[in-house]
């Protein structure tokens, strides 16, 4: 993929610029957004849990809880329902032009990035206010972030690919998005779901990650090597088949959108 | 005028579809991604051949008239030519950078300003952002523009739309130019506009393809014709 579009970065370069700026052009407090969603979020999420619930998230802050599962899935979900209809929508572009197909869907998965590191930047500062010590096992996010935006990648470029050919793929995509927020721990811990599911949910490369995320960070403790091994063949294996098919199909896409 | 070929066709066949849903289409590509077989060389249910063996060479210099009606195969070729879409059967050979305006503005965004779309369109036919740096005066002072360059262009009116994507087309480093009824949309003093551009960009020694349904609007600027009737294709001198 590189390769291909190495020849192009400067296209998929616009495209994120571009995309940026529509984003934020005619709002009153432009880049603020990107913190506001995420923060809103979890606000809620704590409030909802913590305060009219009462339930307790293991012996993490709340907040803290929260904000690094929202975060991951914000981006995840931002990206893939962005990309969902961004071919189809480009049709005009598609129909007229040849560039690389994936640098459509690659600048949403792009600009979310963005917005992601934004708001762990804000998060990281959570930290320092509730007096998280920062260690070294803290670089682990730098691989479950990597793994984080190939697995982002692969969805979206299969879910777009597929909206070329149907329709059905944008209205499955609503559906698709909810119940991975279910089958995701965002508002709840792991340690809280029995066994039997407990491996059927680390199916879900989204389980392993955000979990990780809050483990390396809150808990301040390493990952489990073998664990990640898997994990990360598993996306990468995932992400090769979906680029595979997606160069195949790409052929086609003028004609059929 | 050299004879060297930047574009040969030798019996090109496509075939498309009638249908709104396309079942058939991701199923075949997909089959054929894994077993390799291959479903091009017969209609299925619905499907016609726009193009229907057609071979020719264009030569380095050449300006070269597509004509036909609507609907006869025109845009299909040049989008042969882009590598938008890919030929069922036969071979395309191509020589050079092609710069596909197929349609003038593809990729503007009405709520960019004509400078940030200038960078939009200009990457999207291929030059890159340091070109376009480079070459931004040019671009601006021939639109003639510039008091409204940042301005977004859903404010502008179709006419300043055009001189600004005619501006940002013809500055492309392409060897091979693409223009799809580009002439029959213009004013007049556009078209004599277009007329000195062309001329310019012949005297450099490049490939220009225009398609039109008209016929004197063709046979001013090219020095041949493709004559397309039904998917099959004729070469005439004028």
């Amino acid at each position: 993929m590189i390769k291909r579009l190495y020849q192009y970065r400067d296209l998929l370069l616009v495209f994120i610029w571009r995309e940026f700026i529509i984003r934020y052009k005619q709002t009153s407090i432009g880049i603020l957004w990107a913190i506001l969603q995420p923060v809103s979020l979890m606000l809620l999420f704590t409030f909802i849990f913590g305060v009219v619930l009462h339930t307790t998230q293991k012996d993490y802050p709340f907040t803290l809880f929260y904000f690094a599962g929202v975060l991951p899935w914000t981006f995840f979900s931002g990206a893939t329902i962005f990309s969902v209809t961004s071919l189809s929508s480009n049709f005009h572009l598609v129909t007229k032009i040849y560039f690389p197909r994936e640098i459509i869907p690659l600048s949403g998965v792009a600009i979310n990035f963005i917005d992601y590191l934004i708001g762990l930047a804000v998060y990281f500062l959570f930290l320092l206010v509730y007096g998280i010590p920062f260690t070294w096992n803290m670089l682990w996010l730098v691989p479950l972030l990597g793994m984080l935006v190939l697995f982002t990648t692969s969805v979206s470029l299969l879910l777009s690919a597929l909206n070329v050919y149907y329709r059905d793929v944008k209205l499955a995509t609503t559906f698709l998005i909810q119940f991975l927020f279910f089958a995701t721990p965002v508002i709840y811990s792991i340690d809280a779901v029995s066994n039997r599911w407990k491996y059927l949910l680390f199916l879900n490369p989204l389980t392993f990650i955000v979990e990780n995320m809050r483990r390396v960070t809150i808990e301040g403790r390493e990952i489990v090597f073998w664990q990640f091994a898997i994990e990360a063949i598993g996306v990468i294996l995932l992400y090769q088949v979906i680029y595979r098919v997606f160069i195949r199909i790409e052929r086609a896409f003028a004609d059929v959108i | 005028m050299s004879s060297d070929p930047v574009i040969t066709f030798s019996h090109v066949w496509k075939k498309y579809s009638k249908q709104q849903v396309l079942n058939n289409s991701l199923r075949e590509e997909l089959i054929s991604f894994m077993t390799g077989k291959k479903y091009d060389d017969d209609l299925s249910e619905g499907e016609f051949w726009a193009l229907n063996d057609v071979s020719f060479t264009v030569n380095k210099g050449d300006c070269v008239g597509v004509y036909g009606p609507n609907g006869s195969g025109k845009s299909t070729i040049l989008k042969l030519i882009s590598n938008v879409t890919y030929p069922n059967k036969g071979m395309i050979t191509l020589q050079g950078r092609v710069a596909p305006l197929i349609e003038l503005g593809a990729g503007m965004h009405p709520d960019l300003t004509g400078y940030e779309n200038i960078y939009m369109n200009g990457t999207i036919l291929g030059l890159s952002v340091k070109e376009i740096k480079y070459k931004m005066a040019k671009i601006v002072e021939f639109s003639g523009l510039s008091d409204f360059i940042q301005v977004p262009v859903k404010k502008y009116s179709s006419g300043m739309f055009l001189r600004l994507a005619f501006s940002i087309a013809v500055h492309s480093p392409a060897d091979i130019f693409l223009f799809d009824e580009v002439l029959s949309v213009g004013d007049n003093e556009f078209i004599i506009r277009c007329n000195d551009k062309i001329n310019d960009i012949l005297s450099r020694e490049k490939t220009i393809f225009l398609v039109s349904h008209e016929v004197d609007l063709l046979d001013k600027f090219s020095s041949c014709r493709l004559n397309i009737v039904n998917g099959r294709v004729d070469r005439c001198q004028v």
